[in-house]
């Protein structure tokens, strides 16, 4: 049954190759909600009590270390539920934007999915590190293929700085192997290091999440990366790719390196706290919605990575919780952007204007987005944003109170889009409102993002047994003076 | 030993075959005569023993050595289908060609499996002999002819390096074969400078076979030359049978920590040296077999790491990293024998996907695994370099990590060049059966070799 998470996206990645021209995007979409059922199904059996959940376990290649070790928890059952929402999502937004062909896409969607999947299932060092890698063939091949026409240049910064970062974590795998039997997390957090080699193996895995978040200052390939990739290849990277970081800091950079936490926690938090003012003060000047958005992003995840490091249980609950809503809404805003785009031509917020007097519904869709995003009562990301930055206060008052800012300077990028491109006087020609297909995307966030805030111990019921686990693993773990 | 036979019958036999003027006769003949080899090689790493019991003391077939025969027949068994294509183009010369990649493979097979240090003379000479013809088979090519020349100028040069150590190590062990030699440093030779002197002679010969700087100068300039079957010929058999005596010789004889520890460290410098000059110089290459000659270099520098490892698995790492490496190799130069583009550009597979998918898949593949991306076998050989000499070596492993990182950038770039699809599309490519299989095996060795690990292994 388990199997199937492999399964699933594999065949439909090779199938639909073979479909014909016309159904190939109702395919798709039946595909990405067959993994979608089958992880509800895992998530209804899924004992949140029981901790994790091995399905497989058992040796590969001895003489090397790698076993075949597979399992999920809470936290990967919601990461794994945010995958399997949003790619049918992505696949369904982009049912009115012409490809230069839609079964390499889809397939590449699902092999993307494949990746992620087995990111968040893996309990092997070298198995996560495989299929860590294996996302970045398709997105580069989907932002290569459908990309914007300058995209060469920023592709190629954003897979050599993301490689160079996993070959770091790579190295640092290695070299904590060298200290244990096998790869399987449980033989690597058995390890005791002396702290000044596990600040060095920390830092390879580091370097490679904090590119990916991007976590300041590795931030660089980002805004160009998304304002140059297609509208799916954004939506992926953001949505789910860079959940991908966070996730490995909490499964495998906080257990692995207890012995490093102490002097490496104040300083990444500080860097998270930097990006979340920094990424928010650069999307006030924003003038492509992309870039803005790009830009919010930096801000929205940078609070998450400093909330994941002061390893405490409301906030790491608070930043899972806080992943999903990030991907709900990220997908929503870059759909908005690109609806906009398709329509006009134009993502620049100097040409946009008076949008919502010529399609209302959409203008109603964005505003609920653009609340989400700022956090208001009632939405995910009020519950999120409200444990996390109660985390952050408590570590340290300085901190919670810079990091606080994201609030008030959130409303002032996100509400100057929205008011930019939808009020004022019309500016543009034509404006058709939404089609079905991106009417139904839009609700489904805002319908997830509403329950998720009213009712967020649906989620924190999955998260929070398998938080406590992960963090009694933490600070059972022996430190050597 | 068998297999050593039938691989020279069938050697004779093209040679011979060429006077019917029929190529394909001499096609038949040869890969006939590698499949009996592969089929007999198969045999004994299974029953144990061979079919024929030839026994002779300068020879040993063990497993080692037969899984390295079997690599090295198959990539040859591939190398001659894909370049029959090109062979086949002048009938009275075919057989010649065949048969000296043939005899090539004679002297390969006895490189892996050599006892002593006469044997071990006699394979590297009966393996290079052959390439330096072939690589100036394009006769009235200028390239060619050079290639010829400087590989054969420079060959000769390094083997004589070769015999002046191999006599130095006489001198001082009083021994020619491996364990004579080991036994001797062992009771104390090891401290002999004249020994120290023979071994730096050898290590450079090696060093200049297998491509490694500062004795790489000749590579770019042959591989960019020789034909495209002979460049990946050298690429993958020439470097995978040097690697393999390399390692045989320096953990048999010269593995002991008294004299390890007065070459390993040049190694490593040689070896941090090959991997930035090899790196360096392809980045702004625009030729095919050019690129690929640098990216060899590069390659080969995080092979040397096997052979400082000192791991009682590097046997299996540096066949492992040479077979998957082989696969890679000869994949992608058959793509550029296929699109066969007379100044041999990278750019002349713009657009590959539409001229003919199936190319494309390979290329890709074959680019990845180049370039050490997971799935594909690729990054599974550069594992289990470096997971291995890590421990006493780590430095080295982040220097070779760095050099992936900056050996991306090129591998990205002919990614690109692959995948682009604005251009205008020329005409498709139409694949020979022949080369089609030839592609799907390697596409299988790319892919299945990480995953048949655990079945090797046992």
């Amino acid at each position: 049954m388990e199997l199937l998470l492999f399964i699933l996206p594999v065949f439909f990645a090779l199938s639909v190759l073979v479909m014909p021209q016309s159904v190939v995007r109702t395919y798709g979409l039946v595909g990405g909600l067959a993994t979608l059922a089958l992880t509800i199904v895992l998530m209804a059996n899924y004992n949140p009590a029981a901790g994790m959940h091995s399905f497989v376990s058992q040796e590969w290649i001895p003489a090397y270390g790698i076993t075949l070790n597979f399992g999920y928890d809470g936290i990967s059952l919601m990461m794994l539920l945010l995958t399997t929402v949003l790619v049918p999502l992505i696949l369904l937004s982009n049912f009115g934007r012409e490809l230069s062909s839609n079964r390499l896409f889809t397939s590449m969607v699902f092999l993307m999915q494949f990746g992620l999947i087995g990111v968040f299932i893996s309990l092997d060092g070298i198995w996560f590190y495989i299929f860590w890698e294996i996302t970045l063939i398709p997105i580069f091949l989907i932002a290569y293929w459908f990309g914007e026409p300058e995209r060469k240049a920023a592709l190629m910064k954003f897979f050599i700085y993301t490689f160079f970062g996993s070959l770091f974590m790579l190295a640092s795998l290695i070299g904590l192997k060298s200290f244990a039997p096998s790869f399987a997390i449980e033989d690597l957090k058995a390890v005791t290091l002396a702290p000044e080699v596990a600040v060095w193996l920390l830092g390879g895995f580091f370097l490679a999440f904090a590119i990916k978040v991007p976590i300041f200052p590795f931030h660089t390939w980002q805004p160009a990366t998304y304002s140059k990739a297609p509208m799916a290849g954004t939506m992926l990277l953001s949505g789910i790719m860079l959940k991908m970081a966070l996730y490995g800091m909490l499964r495998w950079m906080l257990p692995l390196f207890p012995e490093a936490l102490d002097c490496v926690t104040y300083p990444i938090i500080v860097l998270g706290t930097i990006g979340v003012v920094y990424g928010a003060i650069l999307a006030i000047k924003q003038d492509d919605m992309k870039r803005l958005f790009a830009f919010a992003s930096i801000s929205h995840v940078g609070l998450i990575a400093a909330g994941i490091m002061t390893a405490d249980k409301d906030t790491l609950s608070g930043s899972v919780l806080q992943m999903l809503n990030h991907g709900l809404i990220a997908v929503g805003l870059f759909l908005a952007a690109d609806v906009i785009e398709r329509r006009l031509g134009t993502r620049s917020l100097r040409e946009l204007g008076g949008i919502a007097k010529q399609a209302p519904k959409f203008a109603f869709w964005f505003a609920a987005l653009a609340f989400a995003s700022v956090s208001v009562p009632f939405t995910s990301g009020f519950v999120g944003e409200f444990l996390l930055l109660k985390g952050l206060f408590s570590f340290d008052s300085v901190i919670g109170i810079v990091a606080g800012s994201t609030l008030i300077l959130g409303a002032v990028y996100t509400f100057r889009a929205y008011q930019l491109s939808m009020y004022g006087p019309v500016k543009t020609s034509a404006f058709a409102d939404l089609s079905l297909s991106e009417l139904i995307v839009f609700a489904v966030i805002i319908i997830a993002v509403v329950f998720l805030g009213v009712y967020p111990k649906a989620v924190m019921d999955f998260v929070e047994p398998s938080v406590t686990d992960l963090l009694a693993s933490i600070k059972q773990t022996p430190i050597v003076p | 030993m068998d297999a050593l036979i039938v691989i020279f019958i069938s050697g004779l036999i093209s040679i011979f075959a060429a006077f019917a003027k029929k190529p394909v006769v001499v096609l038949l003949g040869a890969s006939g005569g590698l499949m009996v080899a592969i089929g007999l090689i198969i045999n004994q790493l299974v029953t144990g023993h061979s079919c024929v019991n030839i026994s002779y003391e300068g020879l040993s077939f063990d497993p080692i050595s037969l899984v390295f025969s079997l690599a090295l027949s198959v990539f040859s068994l591939l190398i001659i289908s894909v370049g029959y294509e090109r062979f086949k183009e002048e009938p009275e010369h075919t057989g010649e060609y065949i048969g000296l990649l043939l005899f090539s493979l004679c002297g390969a097979v006895i490189m892996t499996a050599f006892t002593d240090m006469f044997m071990f003379f006699l394979g590297l000479e009966i393996l290079s002999i052959p390439i330096y013809v072939m690589a100036g088979s394009r006769k009235h090519d200028l390239r060619s002819n050079e290639a010829s020349l400087k590989y054969f100028l420079m060959g000769a040069f390094a083997t004589g390096l070769l015999l002046f150590g191999i006599a130095w190590v006489y001198g001082a062990t009083g021994s020619f074969t491996i364990e004579g030699i080991a036994a001797a440093i062992n009771n104390g030779a090891g401290d002999n400078p004249i020994l120290l002197v023979g071994i730096l002679l050898i290590l450079s010969s090696f060093v200049f076979k297998v491509g490694a700087a500062p004795f790489h100068f000749w590579s770019p300039d042959v591989y960019d030359g020789a034909p495209h079957a002979v460049t990946g010929f050298m690429a993958s058999v020439v470097k995978m049978a040097a690697f393999a005596a390399f390692l045989k010789l320096f953990t048999g004889s010269f593995g002991m920590e008294s004299v390890r520890e007065f070459w390993a460290p040049a190694l490593a410098i040689l070896a941090v040296i090959t991997l930035f000059v090899g790196n360096l110089s392809a980045l702004r290459q625009v030729r095919l077999k050019r690129l690929l000659a640098f990216s060899s270099i590069t390659h080969v520098g995080y092979t040397l790491l096997v052979i400082l490892s000192n791991d009682n698995l590097a046997t299996f790492d540096l066949w492992f990293y040479m077979a998957s490496y082989g696969f890679s190799i000869i994949a992608i130069i058959t793509v550029g024998l296929v699109v066969n583009d007379a100044e041999d550009r990278i750019e002349a597979l713009k657009g590959l996907g539409k001229r003919n998918p199936l190319l494309a898949l390979v290329a890709v593949i074959s680019i990845l695994s180049l370039a050490g991306i997971p799935p594909t076998a690729g990054f599974f050989g550069k594992y289990m370099v470096f997971s291995h000499a890590w421990n006493d070596w780590w430095w080295l492993v982040i220097v070779a990590l760095i050099n992936s990182a900056i050996s991306i950038y090129y591998y990205l770039r002919m990614l690109g060049t692959v995948i682009s699809a604005e251009e205008t599309p020329s005409e498709k490519i139409k694949l020979s059966p022949l080369t089609a299989v030839v592609l799907l095996i390697c596409l299988a060795g790319m892919l299945g070799l990480g995953i048949l690990t655990p079945f090797i292994l046992s």
